[in-house]
């Protein structure tokens, strides 16, 4: 049994790593509810972004605008994706345009694999410059980077709470999820309303896939398959509160993270965000909510 | 009396219709193409491929029916599995716990996998089974990762002792046993090729009766197959219970081909690239799964002989999915049939396009066949 001080580090950690994963379970919840559309491919894109700044970083390009790359490939892919595929598959089952997203998922990973092929010798990586700087707060060691990884869940969480609650977009992007239709014929421009929440979740996957390649590690199926855990966070808040996912996902990472110094344990600590989301898959379905739900769907 | 004698008799009648459905084949020719094929891959394959090629065809004869189980879920009955990577895995672990463990013949080892991986089957597909659509595919995703988790700390049995059978001091690791009459790499293609076709021949079977009836039914509606007094519950862990079962026998025959296993060697891409070769081979039609099994390992082994990078492959799966998404559900083996009929439509047309005109340049060629007749 590990005591207290060894586990407090991990807690740190853990809050940065949640803090990621809200990062992104917000985004494919907002994503999810504007356009039906559940983004699997957020890793992919993400991943694709780190490398690229690793490229930019390695050919001595300046940092930020490596950065800047990064999370405007992310946009720009998962624009271009919803443009293309949205229209053409939104008459479509959603699980028949959740399953598309991993064709894209799969061309990106292919992609990767032929660009960035696994190296022997070298470990790549990304460091950021605010891995080293940090602070001391009651003698814990705490780095900038931790900071904006949970300060970014939480800006991100309450950010997008406040515009879709406030903003004429956030109003729109909540009317459709609530009825496309309706919400057409009252004049909105939903193809516009659709390309913001694209254009801004794939932001998020750009911004999330460098984070993660600074924490986790910079490794296409790694990051491709991290997307995994942000679903379950995600999925306890049934794919609609961004309130309980910000949550769900702060608890998976605190809890695989702490569970790293228990010996018997720290092997199976990836099992974490599959346990929780399974029993809260089980949970919802004992009163039945996602059967009347789907049925209405389909 | 009388009233029970016509009630027994509709009921011979409408028993002597069940067995001629079952009994008449569709199409005759398809049937004999199949008899030829199936006879083809049996005895001339075997003798004209290279070794090389005869370990990735007794690949494509095991995946195939892991995409056959995976077809009959999504084409039939409208689940969507993203764990039957998962699934063949716990088939593959079994079959090698039990091939150490115990001196039994391979084919009963092979059938305890089948069954012991049906029973976790179900056991995981009770629960699941209650949620449909996406939450389904997205509950068998995360239990392959959790899955895949436990499989990578437990390790693949390799001659230890204990219920885990794995021994990581071991320096001298003895192969998985394969059957006494398929020893050699070319047998044991031929003992996984009649596996598979036993395994397509179960699963046609319960297609043309009543469980297929009531799978139709409920991927129709399920409202509707519930008022039809059809019970979905039982039906659904049925082909859930089926599907695992050939997979698990899927697994079991890849312990004995691979020889040795590793927990490295398996991942949870491999369930999704899974459903993407299931999806564009074609999951209504049983050809589908042979379709997709050939994609998945044969494509790589031709690819890797002609020096290409496996990522193009993962690439095309990619663009393979979405293809069939958007312009083609049935997939290759539906879509390929159809394509090749209006190509030779198309090209019909051309050629007989310039006839009726019987201008002198155009009729150069099919004038001199029609003169001679």
């Amino acid at each position: 049994m590990p005591s207290w001080s060894e586990l407090e580090q991990f807690l740190v950690s853990g809050l940065a790593l949640g803090g990621v994963y809200a990062l992104s379970g917000v985004g494919l919840v907002v994503l999810y509810r504007a356009t039906g559309v559940l983004f699997l491919a957020f890793g992919a894109v993400g991943a694709m972004g780190a490398f690229l700044t690793y490229e930019m970083i390695q050919a001595s390009a300046p940092g930020w605008a490596a950065w800047i790359v990064c999370i405007l490939f992310g946009g720009v892919v998962t624009l271009i994706y919803g443009m293309i595929f949205g229209p053409a598959l939104a008459g479509r089952d959603r699980l028949v345009r959740a399953v598309a997203t991993l064709g894209l998922t799969l061309i990106l990973l292919g992609a990767m694999e032929l660009l960035w092929p696994p190296t022997s010798g070298a470990v790549r990586a990304i460091s950021l410059p605010t891995d080293n700087s940090g602070f001391t707060v009651v003698g814990l060691q705490v780095s900038w980077t931790q900071v904006i990884a949970l300060g970014a869940g939480v800006v991100l969480t309450v950010g997008t709470g406040v515009f879709l609650r406030y903003t004429k977009l956030g109003t729109a992007m909540r009317a459709m999820a609530n009825d496309r239709e309706i919400t057409a014929t009252l004049g909105v421009p939903i193809r516009q309303v659709e390309a913001a929440a694209w254009f801004g979740c794939g932001i998020l996957a750009g911004f999330s896939g460098l984070l993660l390649a600074d924490l986790v590690q910079l490794e296409p199926a790694t990051l491709t398959f991290l997307v995994i855990s942000s679903l379950a966070a995600a999925l306890i808040a049934r794919l609609r509160s961004i309130t309980v996912t910000f949550f769900a996902a702060i608890v998976i990472g605190v809890v695989h993270d702490m569970l790293t110094p228990f010996n018997a344990l720290t092997n199976y600590r990836d099992l974490t965000p599959f346990v929780l989301a399974v029993i809260a898959l089980l949970a919802v379905s004992r009163h039945q909510t996602i059967m009347t739900r789907s049925s209405e769907e389909s | 009396m009388a009233g029970t004698d016509t009630k027994s008799s509709a009921a011979a009648t409408v028993a002597g219709q069940r067995l001629a459905l079952l009994r008449r084949p569709e199409r005759p020719v398809h049937l004999s193409v199949t008899v030829a094929l199936v006879l083809f891959a049996l005895f001339a394959l075997p003798e004209l491929m290279s070794a090389y090629y005869t370990g990735y065809m007794t690949l494509v004869a095991i995946y195939s029916i892991v995409t056959l189980g995976l077809g009959l879920l999504v084409g039939r009955v409208g689940l969507y599995s993203l764990g039957q990577g998962a699934v063949l895995q716990i088939g593959a672990w079994t079959a090698a716990r039990l091939l150490f463990a115990t001196g039994q013949p391979f084919p009963i080892v092979i059938i305890e996998a089948g069954l012991v991986t049906m029973l976790i089957g179900t056991v995981i597909g009770l629960p699941a089974i209650r949620l449909r659509g996406l939450y389904l595919a997205l509950i068998t995703l995360m239990m392959a990762g959790a899955i895949t988790v436990i499989l990578a700390t437990v390790n693949f049995p390799n001659g230890g002792g204990g219920f885990t059978g794995y021994d990581g001091q071991q320096s001298h690791i003895p192969p998985i046993r394969r059957p006494s009459i398929a020893g050699t790499d070319s047998a044991y293609y031929r003992y996984a090729v009649v596996v598979a076709i036993l395994m397509f021949i179960l699963v046609y079977a319960h297609l043309r009766t009543r469980p297929g009836r009531a799978w139709a039914a409920i991927r129709q509606s399920e409202p509707a197959a519930l008022a039809a007094g059809i019970n979905t519950t039982y039906y659904k862990l049925w082909a859930w219970a089926l599907a695992s079962f050939i997979t698990g026998i899927a697994g079991g025959i890849l312990a004995g081909d691979a020889h040795y296993l590793y927990s490295i060697n398996f991942s949870t891409q491999d369930s999704i690239i899974l459903l993407a070769v299931a999806l564009m081979g074609g999951v209504y039609n049983l050809w589908g799964a042979v379709i997709a099994a050939l994609l998945m390992q044969l494509l790589p082994a031709v690819l890797q002989n002609l020096g290409v990078n496996y990522a193009w492959l993962t690439i095309l799966f990619g663009i393979g999915v979405l293809q069939v998404l958007t312009t083609a559900p049935t997939g290759l083996a539906d879509q390929f049939p159809k394509d090749m009929k209006k190509l030779g439509g198309l090209i019909w047309r051309l050629v007989r396009r310039p006839q009726p005109g019987a201008s002198a340049s155009a009729s150069a060629s099919g004038g001199a066949g029609g003169g001679s007749t």
